[in-house]
């Protein structure tokens, strides 16, 4: 079985997205900062992660490259709501989704979403990276 | 003006009124006085000198003789005209003429008077020696004529002052005149002056020197004064140009900087909205997962998952805005493949009954700037002129050429890529052209447009130094024109430095 973790300061958004991968079967875990999310990557080895792309302190796109430091093998999908704030330093001026997601792929994800994205569409994603 | 003249000409006539009133009495006085002395002497000394002769010969004569010889010579000179009485007083014994026009009783004494006792006769006496006593010789001489010619004399000089009197007044009152008409004309002159009119020629024409001179450094001062003119509404002019100029900057800047601030503020309420809509369209997935098709629930449930897609795609919007307000990594290309590509797209959307025409020039119409945004004003602007013309049909009319334009007050000069979008449709009234570059003002229904269509292409035209400028007549249709800055010494710059 594998096991999915989720990275976002929204609480609401992590949670739909585990309900929806704990249907489809995944061990899912939910953390609301990179911090937390690195602290559970160290505990529970995940085999997919889905972070936020903007976040409080430490944003997504520095998760990634730490997760990737330390656990070159897993596997990321970024996703973003877009949007003009955030701490994010890559490109200040592109502040679109696809711009944020852009960075998120040159940082490792190997999946994007945007923020709202269907349900079929983040399955997909999570099955696409999943080795069987 | 009136005034002026008769106040001049009384002024100087009544002044030669008064000098002649207190000159000519003493004038005609002293030389009647002359004259009347001239004459008496010219009158009495002859008189004297003839009456001495006849007293001369009265002593020569024989004394025998003396009575009768004194009485044919008192006759004789009587006789002769000018002697009007004679006689000889000796002692209580008078002989007198007997030819005397004037009698006796009427002569007076040794008066040498001229002129005097009224009865116009001048009387001379003589002592005459007759052997040894003294006899007196009185003769009478008629001085009418005389005084007849001074009279005459006084007459003339009465005539000669008057005559000179009127020539003075007459003169006094011709140079008032020629001094009062330049007057005159200097008054109208500067009645115009002050009344605005600065730039008629001042001519007082005048013999006078004085005049002359004033005319000439008047009309100085005027010229001086149409030269100020000149210079200061010259200078208000380009004061009130450069103010407007600097007007339309501030506006222009101001409506970038409100452009902006929404971008901005849209970004953050987008990003906001999409962390909402995350859950809401899971959620809804999920329980529409977990529900019989075909139930009452399924079908609400489908409409929520509808209704986050729409709220989405207007987010996306919204971002797309957002993002657009900010400046992007400027690069040089060609207008035209980017028009083209936008109404390639455009030709799918359009309906039967709209034609699309591209007319394209390659000269000129090279710009800096991001392609995406110039594909998403070409977008913009077309889908608005298809809006227009749904109902109807029409004609959708897409030019691209490079323009040099000499700066008409709404462009400033310079060279630019012309970019036309015209469209046969409804057509907009001013009160709508006033505010269609305002962000989220719209004319369509509630959900059939985001009102951010036109101030996101105003927002990126100017944002590559543009200007876009509207025309519009209801009923007839709207052109739109995009003013882009052309890139030709980009291009040159870039190559070169690449080269």
């Amino acid at each position: 079985m594998a096991s999915i973790l989720v990275v976002d300061d929204e609480p609401e958004v992590g949670e739909a997205i585990r309900r929806v991968l704990a249907r489809a079967g995944f061990l899912v875990a939910v953390a609301n900062s990179a911090e937390d999310g690195l602290r559970r990557m160290d505990e529970q080895r995940p085999d997919i992660v889905i972070t936020d792309v903007i976040m409080p302190k430490v944003h997504g796109l520095e998760l990634i490259t730490m997760l990737l430091s330390r656990h070159p093998r897993v596997r990321i999908i970024a996703i973003s709501g877009g949007g003009s704030f955030g701490p994010l330093a890559y490109k200040p001026d592109a502040i679109s989704t696809h711009a944020y997601l852009a960075a998120a792929r040159e940082a490792g994800a190997q999946e994007l979403l945007t923020k709202p994205f269907d349900m079929s569409d983040l399955l997909a994603a999570v099955r696409k990276l999943l080795p069987n | 003006m009136e005034r002026l003249t008769n106040s001049l000409r009384v002024r100087l006539t009544s002044v030669v009124l008064v000098i002649h009133a207190a000159l000519v009495p003493l004038l005609y006085l002293g030389v009647s006085a002359i004259v009347e002395d001239g004459y008496a002497e010219l009158f009495v000394n002859p008189l004297r000198s003839n009456s001495r002769l006849i007293a001369d010969e009265l002593e020569a004569a024989d004394a025998q003789e003396f009575p009768r010889y004194a009485g044919a010579l008192l006759d004789s000179v009587v006789l002769s005209g000018q002697v009007v009485f004679a006689e000889i007083t000796d002692g209580a014994q008078t002989l007198h003429s007997s030819l005397s026009s004037v009698s006796p009783g009427r002569a007076r004494g040794d008066d040498f008077e001229f002129a005097d006792h009224g009865d116009q006769v001048y009387y001379i006496s003589h002592r005459v020696k007759r052997g040894t006593r003294w006899v007196v010789l009185r003769l009478g001489f008629d001085e009418g004529p005389t005084l007849e010619r001074i009279a005459a004399a006084k007459r003339r000089v009465l005539a000669a002052v008057l005559a000179f009197t009127a020539a003075s007044i007459a003169v006094a009152i011709w140079l008032s005149a020629v001094i009062a008409r330049p007057m005159v004309r200097l008054q109208e002159a500067a009645k115009r002056v002050a009344g605005g009119d600065v730039h008629t020629e001042l001519q007082m024409h005048s013999s006078i020197r004085e005049v002359r001179e004033l005319n000439h450094h008047l009309e100085r001062m005027r010229q001086e004064l149409v030269g100020t003119n000149d210079r200061l509404e010259s200078e208000i002019r380009g004061r009130e140009a450069s103010e407007q100029k600097r007007l339309d900057l501030e506006r222009r800047l101001l409506h970038r900087e409100r452009i902006a601030s929404i971008g901005t503020l849209a970004g953050g309420v987008a990003h906001e909205f999409n962390n909402i809509l995350t859950p809401i369209l899971l959620y809804s997935q999920i329980a529409l997962d977990d529900t019989a098709p075909d139930g009452a629930l399924a079908r609400d449930l489908t409409r929520i998952v509808a209704a986050a897609h729409r709220a989405r795609s207007l987010v996306n919007r919204i971002l797309t805005f957002s993002r657009e307000m900010h400046s992007q990594e400027p690069a040089v290309f060609s207008l035209r493949p980017t028009v083209e590509e936008a109404l390639a797209l455009m030709r799918a959307i359009v309906p039967a009954n709209i034609e699309v025409d591209f007319d394209a020039s390659e000269d000129g119409t090279a710009v800096q700037g991001d392609p995406s945004l110039v594909h998403q004003v070409v977008i913009n602007l077309c889908t608005n002129a298809y809006q227009a013309m749904r109902r109807t049909g029409g004609r959708l009319s897409v030019k691209l050429r490079g323009i040099d334009n000499p700066g008409d007050g709404q462009i400033n000069p310079g060279s630019y890529a012309l970019l036309e979008v015209g469209d046969t449709g409804h057509g907009m009234e001013q009160a709508v052209i006033l505010h269609i570059f305002e962000p989220f003002f719209t004319t369509r229904d509630v959900g059939e447009g985001t009102g951010l269509g036109l101030s996101v292409v105003h927002g990126i035209v100017t944002s590559m130094g543009g200007s876009i400028t509207v025309e519009s007549a209801v009923g007839q249709g709207t052109t739109f024109r995009v003013y882009l800055p052309a890139a030709a010494a980009q291009v040159c710059e870039r190559s070169g430095a690449l080269g």
